[in-house]
Parts: structure tokens; C-alpha cells; sequence
């Protein structure tokens, strides 16, 4: 059985925040899957808003900070992938509404 | 956190001098339009070049380098070869656009020393640009897009020493034709093509544009490229009507420029209109109003049509341009440093919490007005519309300084 859920994990991913917009990694459809095993052995797939971006490998680190602060987690894999392509669609409504789109 | 790469951040210390020089020539660009007369406004008058050189060496080149060692890791998605070399280029180019600048108004005998100062500060930054360049595997349009840009800026800076080697009398060339390869290499060959590759990264990076077609920007740098080079052929063969073959192309490379930009702008699902937003809406159509009054040029042969196009598209376009991405870029090369360390531990701030309202806005109005009053100035022949735009400008650009003080020492 796995040590956390999915939920789980996306909420405590849901503390980190891109500082340029705004609002937390989560809410603005960056992380599309996060998965945990029996041992706490975590693998986090999102993708980012660019390829350009250039704190890239600092929200990774992030990422991967936020899931190691939760107990009993061992092993922590961010994988960064570009498909499919973010789009602002993937946001929650409260972000879409808030940049007017 | 140690472990973070720096590659895609050099440090602030690096960039910041940059930054603070081109605001300070920003003022003093500004402070010079109050010594034009419109009697004497000419593309040959030594003021003129000299407060070309100011504005274009002193702000535009001291801030794109600046901006280049920071995002030139983030468009090619390398690390530099060598970002040390940061540390050489600007007090070489600062020098060297002094000398430069004294030269054309008090003695042309400064002027082969300030050429080859600029050249060698140039020639280390395009060295270092080739060099990371060759680091990318595989070039995609806006890396392509830097790379024929540095090209041509190599060219240019060739021809510009020629020139001022001419104008101090060491070498007999015909400084005429010089001239306009020299322009076109650096303006459009350089400015425009770096402007074009690198908005095409930042715009949507900044609005959160997706799925336009980068085709546009293809056909439009491409044009330009072959338009420059049609410019600089006809200087040295002395082929008149290649030189306006390569106006026209560059004309059109422009509007399809402008085209993708638009559509950018349109699809953009991030509506805010900041300081960064309303900069570039200012900034373009500058550039719609600089290619109108370059097509009045060509219509009605009078000489203020192409200085007030020249004028709207320096001031206006490059100007508000760079501006507007100074208060994206400085707030984000100061919160990395001062507090990423800190993201997870305490509260800190967003990048727009390091913008300043009152004098970012206060910068862009009265940059506007100034713009348009020297516009106006230029098209109507009035030293006073000449000074009142000078006043504005001169505000603008203390309150533009001010701003940059204030996010580089936010805390």
C-alpha cells in the first residue's frame, strides 16, 4: 500500500509557488502526476510554464524539498517532462480568473 | 539548495553595473536632446552622431550585454563559456562609448582610440557568445536567431572602426557608404535581430502565450538578414537600388514581426496590464509609427519623416522595450540571489512586490510624452516642442533610475 496518495502529495507540492505569477505549482496545472510506494520512494512528473524558464532546476529542487519535508519519505524523483505542452487550460479556475484569461 | 546550478543566474554583482551604466546613460541620452536645434538635425551632424552613440552604445549595448549574460543561459540552454569575461566588457565599452561620444563633438582625434576600445569590448563579447554557442547540439530558430545577430554585430563593429578611422583622417574611405552598413549592420543586423529572437523567449514567457506558429518570426528574420545584407552590398559596390531593395525587406520584416507579436499579445491568457505590459504596448507601436513615418519617407523624400522614424524607433521602440523588461529582469536576478536561499524557510516576495509603482509609472508617462513631443518636434521643425519633450524625457528617465535603485536594493 502506498505511504501517501496522490492527493497527498500534491498538497504538500501545493506549497511551493512561482514567484513570477503567483500561485502555487498545484493550482496552476504544473504537476501532473505524483506517486509514492510502500517504502516512500516518491516520483513527481510536471512540466513548467517555458522551456525558457529560467529557475527551472530551482523549483525541481523545490519540488523535491516540499515532498522530503513530509515523514517517513526516503527517495524523492522529479522527472520535468514537455508533454503535453502546459497550457493555461490546466490551471484551476481561480488562477485562469485571477490573470484574466 | 547548494547544489542549484548558477549557470541560468550569474551573479547580480556581474549584471548590476550594466544596469546602473545604462540608466545613467539614459539620463544623460535625455539631457542631450535639450542641445538639439531642429535647424541642424541631420544624420551627418557630429551632435547627432555623438548622442546616437551615447544612447545606442551607452544604454541600448550596455543594457542588452547585461541582459545577454543573464538570458543568453536561458534561450541557448547552455551555461556560458566563460561569464567571467562579463567582468572586462563593460568598463572597456564604457570607456570606449566616452571616447567616443567626446570625439564626434570636441576632437576626432579620440575617435580611432574609442573605436578600437568599443571593438575590443565587442569583439570579447561575441568571442564568448560563439564560444557558448558552440555548446548547443542542435540550434533551433532563436538560437539561430542569436547567432546571426552576433554575426552581423561582428561586421558591424569592423565597419564602424573603418569609420572612425576615416573620420579621423588615419584611412581614405567613403565614410557615406560606411555609414550605412554600419548602421544596418548594428541596428538591424544586431539590435533588431537580438530583439527579435529574444522577445520571442521573454514575451510569452511573461504572458503565458502558447501554441502560436513561430513562422512569422522565421520569414521575418530571414528577411531582415538578407535585407541587411542587400544594405551592406550596395555600400560596397556602390549599387544604389540594392540598398533600397534592403529597405523594403527589412520594412516587411518588420511588419511580419510585428505580426506575431500581436498575436502574442492576443492569445495572451495573462491580461494584467503592469509596468512590463503597458511598456511593450508602448514600445510596439512606436515601431507601427517609426515603419509609417519610414514609408512617408519613401514617399515624400522629406528628411524629418526618416529622423522622426529614426528618433520614434530608438527612443520608442528600443527604449520602452528594454525599460519594460528591466522590471522583469532586475527584480529576478535580485530575488534569486537575496531569496530563493529563503524559499521553504520564511515569507518572501513576489518579483511584482519589487517593482515600484509610483516611479515605474511615473517613467513610463513621462517617457511617452517626451517621445512624442520630440516626434512632434522633429516632424514640425519647433525648438520648443524640442525642449518641452527634453523636460519629460530627463524626468522620465530619473524616475526609470530611480526605479532600478530601488529593486536592486530591495530587502
Amino acid at each position: 500500500m502506498a505511504l501517501y496518495t496522490k492527493e497527498e502529495l500534491f498538497l504538500a507540492i501545493s506549497t511551493v509557488i512561482d514567484p513570477e505569477v503567483g500561485f502555487n505549482l498545484v493550482e496552476m496545472g504544473l504537476i501532473y502526476d505524483a506517486e509514492c510506494d510502500d517504502e516512500g520512494n516518491v516520483k513527481v512528473t510536471m512540466t513548467l510554464s517555458t522551456k525558457a524558464c529560467p529557475l527551472h532546476q530551482m523549483i525541481v529542487q523545490w519540488v523535491k524539498e516540499a515532498v522530503e519535508k513530509m515523514a517517513d519519505i526516503k527517495e524523492v524523483e522529479v522527472e520535468v517532462v514537455w508533454e503535453p505542452v502546459w497550457n493555461i487550460s490546466m490551471a484551476d479556475d481561480n488562477v485562469k480568473k485571477a490573470l484574466g484569461a | 539548495m547548494n547544489s542549484i546550478s548558477q549557470d541560468f543566474a550569474p551573479p547580480f554583482k556581474l549584471i548590476a553595473p550594466y544596469f546602473i551604466l545604462g540608466g545613467i546613460f539614459y539620463i544623460l541620452s535625455s539631457f542631450f536632446v535639450f542641445s538639439f536645434e531642429v535647424s541642424e538635425l541631420s544624420f551627418l551632424n557630429p551632435s547627432i552622431i555623438s548622442f546616437v552613440h551615447l544612447f545606442l552604445l551607452g544604454f541600448i549595448m550596455m543594457t542588452i550585454f547585461g541582459a545577454m549574460a543573464q538570458l543568453v543561459p536561458v534561450v541557448l540552454e547552455v551555461g556560458h563559456f566563460g561569464v567571467e569575461l562579463f567582468y572586462a566588457i563593460w568598463p572597456l565599452l564604457l570607456i570606449g562609448t566616452l571616447l567616443m561620444v567626446f570625439g564626434f563633438v570636441y576632437s576626432a582625434d579620440l575617435l580611432p582610440y574609442g573605436g578600437v576600445v568599443v571593438l575590443i569590448s565587442m569583439m570579447i563579447f561575441v568571442m564568448e557568445i560563439f564560444m557558448t554557442i558552440f555548446k548547443v547540439k542542435k540550434l533551433n530558430l532563436v538560437m539561430s536567431s542569436v547567432l546571426i545577430s552576433n554575426t552581423f554585430l561582428f561586421f558591424g563593429i569592423i565597419v564602424g572602426l573603418l569609420m572612425a578611422l576615416t573620420y579621423a583622417g588615419t584611412i581614405d574611405l567613403n565614410i557615406h557608404e560606411l555609414l550605412r552598413a554600419h548602421v544596418y549592420l548594428v541596428i538591424g543586423g544586431y539590435i533588431s535581430i537580438t530583439i527579435m529572437g529574444l522577445s520571442i523567449v521573454l514575451v510569452p514567457m511573461f504572458t503565458l502565450a502558447h501554441s502560436f506558429s513561430m513562422r512569422p518570426l522565421e520569414i521575418s528574420i530571414t528577411l531582415m538578414s538578407v535585407g541587411v545584407s542587400l544594405v551592406v552590398l550596395s555600400s560596397v559596390f556602390s549599387v544604389e537600388v540594392l540598398a533600397y531593395l534592403g529597405y523594403l525587406l527589412s520594412i516587411i520584416s518588420m511588419c511580419f514581426y510585428f505580426y506575431i507579436i500581436y498575436i502574442i499579445y492576443k492569445t495572451r491568457p495573462r491580461k494584467e496590464n503592469d509596468v512590463y505590459a503597458i511598456s511593450l504596448m508602448i514600445s510596439y507601436s512606436s515601431l507601427i509609427s517609426a515603419l509609417l513615418l519610414g514609408i512617408a519617407y519613401f514617399v515624400t523624400a522629406k528628411e524629418e519623416m526618416l529622423l522622426a522614424s529614426a528618433w520614434i524607433m530608438f527612443f520608442g521602440f528600443f527604449g520602452f522595450l528594454i525599460t519594460g523588461h528591466i522590471y522583469k529582469i532586475i527584480p529576478f536576478l535580485v530575488w534569486f540571489e537575496r531569496f530563493s536561499p529563503l524559499v521553504g524557510k520564511e515569507k518572501v516576495p513576489m518579483l511584482a512586490d519589487m517593482v515600484p509603482y509610483k516611479s515605474s509609472q511615473a517613467q513610463m508617462i513621462f517617457s511617452a510624452v517626451g517621445v512624442l513631443l520630440v516626434t512632434l518636434a522633429i516632424l514640425f521643425r519647433s525648438d520648443v516642442l524640442i525642449d518641452a519633450g527634453a523636460s519629460f524625457l530627463v524626468v522620465g528617465a530619473f524616475a526609470f533610475f530611480r526605479s532600478m535603485l530601488f529593486m536592486i536594493n530591495f530587502k
